[in-house]
């Protein structure tokens, strides 16, 4: 750590050797305290959401060998791929909605980067000790207590991204066989492949790039400053307040030594992680994580000054001016967001589980068939999205007199399957005549309102 | 002034900053492209179009894809900094 700077005294020394024991994650607070709160929420979501279990299947399987999506009672289908389409817009208008009205909360407490950082730098401070320790062991040469040290952080990060590994594979293919599987060393090649393929994204992007993540390779941290206007919820230093800065003894009347509330101890970039230092302004490298905001507030606790140098406010709080949270742009995204989402769980509560496909064979216009009739062949794909076994009754209409051949009364598909039948559609020659557009239709047998129809044509000689 | 020590992360240079963000951004836009085109089509109906004898499972499809879409990503906006980085600066006066 690095020694104590010429031009302050004895009071302030000892802010600085509190300072050295403090490394960005183990600053003691509001903030940090909300920063844990949100890691082990979400990280627990994650890590438990695939043991859950719905009617004796995993609740939320993403199936993608079956290209099927399980979500609670509902099974989702590669032609369902507009609700997940929606979902994307659902979530981008959040993050924009959230952004304008309180900034990065997502970069600072919700990202996967900083939650999985957060958790890789716990494992750190478990095995190789504070800040001020760990710069030490890494100076030191190599002995058996570093090997210690460093082979137990090791183990523990590539343990846990094994398992992050695993749990993510486990979102698409059944985790409890997935288990079973790997115990038995029976697991395919290619998920053995993407368990070991996240792992190592894991391992590489928490362990060893973390906030470089956020500030190089990360395009939201770029444009993020254009949905913020003056008053959005920002980090800001008062400077007003703090300037003129420096040092100076606890006993010291600051007014009379000309001096503002900043003491100059650097304990705010000191905990930065991406090590900025918020006196500068907004930048677009902070991440929001208001480390700065517990650091300057623990510091002016004991200096008796009122908390909030650095704190969360707006462009427009800064200068003296009224906030509004309630502004025109805030209306339009949450319009937005309400339509979308009521659209979206509208749909996908009244969902018909059904879906009907027709192509007509294009190799032929019609056959002439003896007795003066008129025909046409279908391909009829008729999709079961529901998860029981059900009875369709299928007829087509449009054409006068117009009859399907190659079907039953009713025709019986598996929960979840899917029915390809080739067939024939008839008429008499009087109403054939050109093109004509036709509906056929599918019925589930035990429920009327699960019915689809599906338009195509009929072709028959032209007069 | 606040020493590096005092930081809590190292700069990268500018040429590790360029290959991360090719290779991170081309992931990205791999993710969303694989998934855009596998809800449209099914790998395995796709090895038969090409080779009615070519059997791949849908996994190996998945990720056959994926990989495609990167490295033709990363291969674009790789060349695209290469070029923006190697450019010649415009003069002081031109600007």
């Amino acid at each position: 750590m690095a020694g104590t700077p010429d031009n302050t005294g004895a009071q302030a020394a000892s802010m600085y050797e509190s300072a050295a024991k403090i490394y960005p994650r183990e600053m003691q607070g509001r903030f940090a305290n909300l920063s844990k709160l949100a890691t082990v929420t979400l990280l627990g979501l994650f890590y438990a959401v695939p043991w859950l279990m719905w009617d004796g299947r995993q609740a939320f399987l993403f199936d993608l060998p079956a290209r099927k999506f399980y979500l609670l009672g509902l099974t989702l289908w590669p032609q369902d791929f507009i609700y997940l389409a929606l979902l994307l817009i659902i979530a981008a208008l959040s993050l924009f909605f959230f952004t304008a009205l309180a900034g990065r909360l997502w970069c600072g407490f919700a990202c996967p980067q900083t939650v999985w950082t957060e958790a890789f730098i716990w494992m750190e401070q478990l095995t190789e000790g504070m800040r001020s320790q760990r710069m030490k062991l890494d100076k030191a040469p190599w002995s058996w207590n570093k090997l210690r040290r460093k082979g137990s952080k090791q183990f523990l990060w590539i343990t846990f991204s094994m398992w992050t590994g695993f749990t993510f594979v486990g979102y698409f293919i059944p985790i409890r066989q997935l288990g079973i599987d790997i115990v038995a060393l029976n697991v395919a090649g290619w998920t053995l492949f993407w368990g070991l393929f996240y792992g190592f994204a894991t391992y590489g992007n928490a362990g060893f790039m973390r906030e470089q993540v956020c500030k190089y390779m990360c395009p939201y941290a770029r444009f993020q400053s254009a949905m913020f206007d003056n008053d959005t919820l920002i980090i800001s230093y008062d400077a007003k307040r703090g300037e003129p800065r420096g040092g100076r003894k606890r006993s010291v009347d600051q007014a009379a030594a000309g001096l503002g509330d900043c003491i100059d101890c650097t304990l705010c970039v000191q905990v930065c992680p991406t090590g900025i230092d918020i006196r500068d302004g907004l930048q677009y490298d902070c991440i929001a994580c208001a480390a700065c905001i517990d650091a300057c507030d623990s510091v002016m606790d004991r200096m008796n000054y009122s908390r909030g140098l650095v704190r969360y406010t707006t462009e427009h709080a800064l200068h003296g001016d009224a906030t509004h949270v309630l502004r025109p742009r805030m209306f339009v995204y949450a319009a937005l967001l309400l339509v979308l989402t009521t659209g979206l769980i509208t749909s996908m509560v009244t969902r018909t589980p059904l879906i009907l496909d027709v192509m007509r064979d294009r190799n032929t216009l019609y056959r002439e068939l003896p007795g003066d009739l008129i025909e046409n062949t279908y391909t009829v794909k008729v999709i079961n999205q529901s998860n029981d076994q059900r009875n369709f009754r299928l007829s087509v209409a449009g054409v006068t007199g117009l009859t399907l051949d190659g079907v039953g009364e009713e025709v019986t598909v598996d929960g979840g399957g899917l029915l390809s039948l080739p067939l024939r559609a008839r008429t008499h020659r009087d109403n054939a005549y050109g093109i004509m557009e036709i509906t056929f239709s599918a019925t589930a047998s035990d429920d009327e309102s699960v019915s689809v129809t599906e338009d195509s044509r009929f072709l028959g000689p032209t007069p | 002034m606040i020493s590096e020590e005092y930081r809590g992360a190292k700069q990268w240079s500018r040429d590790k900053q360029a290959v991360a963000t090719v290779i991170w951004i081309s992931f990205l836009a791999a993710a969303v492209a694989t998934m855009l085109f596998f809800a449209v089509f099914d790998p395995s109906d796709l090895a038969h179009t090409l080779d009615p004898e070519l059997e791949i499972g849908r996994q190996a499809g998945y990720a056959i894809g994926f990989f495609f879409f990167w490295v033709i990503a990363a291969g674009c906006s790789g060349v695209t900094a290469w070029l923006v980085r190697t450019a010649r600066k415009r003069d002081a006066q031109h600007r």
